[in-house]
């Protein structure tokens, strides 16, 4: 444009500004930024006006990066100076227009003088207070868009480019070469062009995008109708369960909501049906909870147990197919569960366990006390002084009433029998042949998570101590049947 | 570059010290390295390659007479001053290699922080175990590595 030789720094239309608006991915994970500026070093892709060019280098394992287009440009269409998407959803800006059903590109033009008198304008209006065009502030995010959008930085982008001399074959620089040394990816998407992806115009990523968001499946809602239940995979320590039920409330009223911190899930059970698939189909690949994206599927309920000769029984075989899955917290909620059914109806079948996780490996009956957590005095608040004694007690009796324990499990599974044996022995206490024992040590300390399920193990307790006889020889007939029990429940 | 100006043509004008006629032979071989590297052609190699060469003979040309010298002390301070005064040796640079820290700089340019953005030295001042990126070559001299460590 005009040879502007002598230059009135104010009074000119070039643009400066102190630092540069650009994405979080662009920006890199280094804390510690060290950033060239340098004012109208060059001119803008877009408008071609000279503005301020930054350069840093966005990590350790990535090129230079330099601002590509002036503020006014990317201000205009709220996009980062540097990859051109957009700041809010690192959406192209195809993407975002078509989601929110924005048309910016009527006011811009685009042709030579037009567009640069334009970017003129706008810059000094902005400049002046006014304000001219803030409308991406105020649309309200909708479900495409917010599927859509990335939720964490991606720094493949920041890679280097590759070597062109390696393609050929020529590269001599070998080990010392900064280009990646990678044969370049082709096809319909490396066909880009800075303009078209800016004014959101035959944007070949964009329409990638915008097929994949048609065809994105809805959660198929699973045959058999009594699950109420949704995993949620994805999860972090920032999650807590008052997060997902902020999120689950508005579908349904929760049941129940179970975290698996271990496994990084959380069941979400409704009370009803509906609720839940309500819930499914409003937040199904939409669900962000604190910039985290979790995964939405169905519960697995796992197989139903084969036999359940007590509910005692019952109950044991629920409690042990965690088999080391969920930490104590949720066994013991599970325990109060099953402690109202089992003492309401005998021998009803346990309810169902919701568990997308595959069935636990198959695990041998013996449980060494080496296998034992607690015995060898790991700390486990508010369960440590009843359990280590308890599973002691537990062992010392299980061995000469069972059968030779079989050989210990391969190594491998060492890591994921840590639970079993508290899982396993809890219910013990009340049916073993320790009735002063167990009248003495005080069971709601065991049963510590579940208030309302203290009931029935004072109520067997005392049973058996008033008939230490036939408890005495009613443990024998419930050994076989535990052990056929667990033996079966490990499937 | 380093301000120094072309070895003077053998003329009758010039009074060469004693002890000249041991070390000639090597400064002329060197000088006619030199000569190569200024007319090798630029074909196959990076704008800032092609001057990589001069730099590593400027290099050995000052590191020889420095040894001889400052190590070796087989020649006079006369002779040595003669051949800095003629150019055969960079005295900048020379003074320098007397710097701890600096026994192996490759060249004035690397340690100038006026020349590179954020005021640091070039990385190839940088010890090899500090770095993250075990080869490199600088992109003023070529210099794959001059701290004094390694």
């Amino acid at each position: 444009m005009a040879h502007r030789l002598l230059r009135d720094h104010e009074a000119d239309g070039w643009e400066r500004s102190d630092f540069p608006i650009i994405c979080e991915s662009c920006l890199g994970d280094n804390p510690y930024v060290r950033m060239t500026k340098a004012d109208y070093d060059k001119e803008c892709k877009i408008c071609t006006r000279p503005f301020t060019v930054f350069r840093w280098r966005p990590g350790r394992e990535s090129r230079y990066k330099k601002t590509e287009v002036c503020q006014t440009c990317s201000k205009l269409k709220n996009v980062c100076q540097v990859c051109l998407l957009d700041l809010e959803y690192g959406l192209p800006v195809q993407v975002r227009d078509t989601a929110l059903s924005i048309n910016s590109n009527d006011a811009i033009p685009k042709s030579d003088v037009n567009k640069e008198y334009f970017a003129e304008e706008h810059d000094r209006r902005a400049r002046a207070g006014l304000d001219y065009e803030s409308s991406y502030g105020k649309v309200r995010p909708n479900d495409t868009i917010l599927k859509l959008q990335r939720t964490t930085p991606y720094y493949k982008r920041n890679r280097a480019h590759i070597c062109s001399f390696y393609v050929r074959g020529e590269c001599t620089r070998g080990a010392e070469c900064p280009y990646r040394h990678e044969m370049p990816v082709t096809g319909e998407l490396s066909q880009q062009n800075i303009k078209d992806r800016y004014y959101g115009v035959n944007d070949p990523v964009a329409l990638k995008l915008l097929n994949k968001a048609g065809e994105m499946p809805s959660l198929e809602a699973p045959e058999d109708e009594s699950i109420k239940t949704l995993y949620v995979g994805g999860l972090d320590k920032r999650v807590t369960e008052q997060d997902l039920r902020d999120n689950f409330y508005a579908h349904g009223e929760i049941e129940s909501i179970k975290m698996v911190l271990d496994k990084a899930c959380a069941f979400v059970t409704y009370t009803t049906r509906e609720g839940a698939e309500k819930a499914a189909e409003e937040l199904s690949n939409k669900l962000v909870i604190k910039g985290l994206r979790l995964k939405l599927m169905w519960g697995k309920p796992q197989a139903p147990r084969p036999e359940s000769e007590t509910s005692e029984g019952a109950r044991q075989q629920a409690a042990v197919a965690h088999s080391g899955m969920l930490p104590r917290s949720v066994i013991s909620q599970q325990q109060n569960q099953f402690q109202p059914s089992g003492s309401g109806v005998q021998g009803q079948p346990p309810p169902m366990q919701y568990f997308n996780i595959p069935p636990p490996p198959q695990l041998d009956r013996a449980f060494y006390p080496s296998m034992d957590p607690q015995r060898m005095g790991a700390l486990v608040p508010s369960h440590d002084g009843e359990n280590k004694s308890g599973s002691e007690k537990q062992q010392g009796q299980h061995y000469p009433s069972q059968a030779m324990p079989p050989p210990p499990p391969p190594h491998g599974q060492y890591p994921h029998q840590h639970y079993p044996p508290y899982g396993y022995m809890q219910p013990m206490p009340p049916y073993q042949q320790y009735p002063p024992y167990h009248s003495a040590i005080p069971p709601p300390q065991h049963y510590q998570h579940s208030g309302p399920a203290r009931p029935p193990p004072p109520v067997n307790a005392p049973s058996a101590s008033t008939t230490p006889a036939s408890a005495s020889s009613g443990s024998a007939p419930p050994i076989p049947g535990l052990s056929a029990a667990s033996g079966s429940s490990h499937q | 570059m380093t301000g120094q100006t072309m070895p003077k043509v053998k003329t009758n004008r010039v009074k060469y010290p004693e002890g000249w006629e041991l070390i000639e032979s090597t400064l002329r071989e060197l000088q006619a390295k030199m000569r190569e590297a200024e007319n090798d052609p630029h074909e196959g190699k990076r704008k800032c390659e092609t001057l990589w060469p001069i730099f590593k003979i400027v290099h050995q040309k000052s590191r020889y007479i420095f040894y001889l010298y400052h190590r070796r002390k087989e020649i006079s301070k006369e002779l040595y001053e003669f051949c800095l005064d003629q150019g055969y040796a960079d005295r900048n640079l020379i003074a320098k290699w007397k710097k701890p820290g600096y026994e192996r700089l490759c060249c004035l340019r690397c340690m100038q922080p006026r020349d590179h953005n954020f005021a640091t030295a070039c990385v190839c001042r940088v010890p090899k175990h500090l770095r993250e990126e075990k080869v490199i070559e600088c992109v003023h001299c070529g210099c794959k590595g001059c701290a004094s460590g390694d």
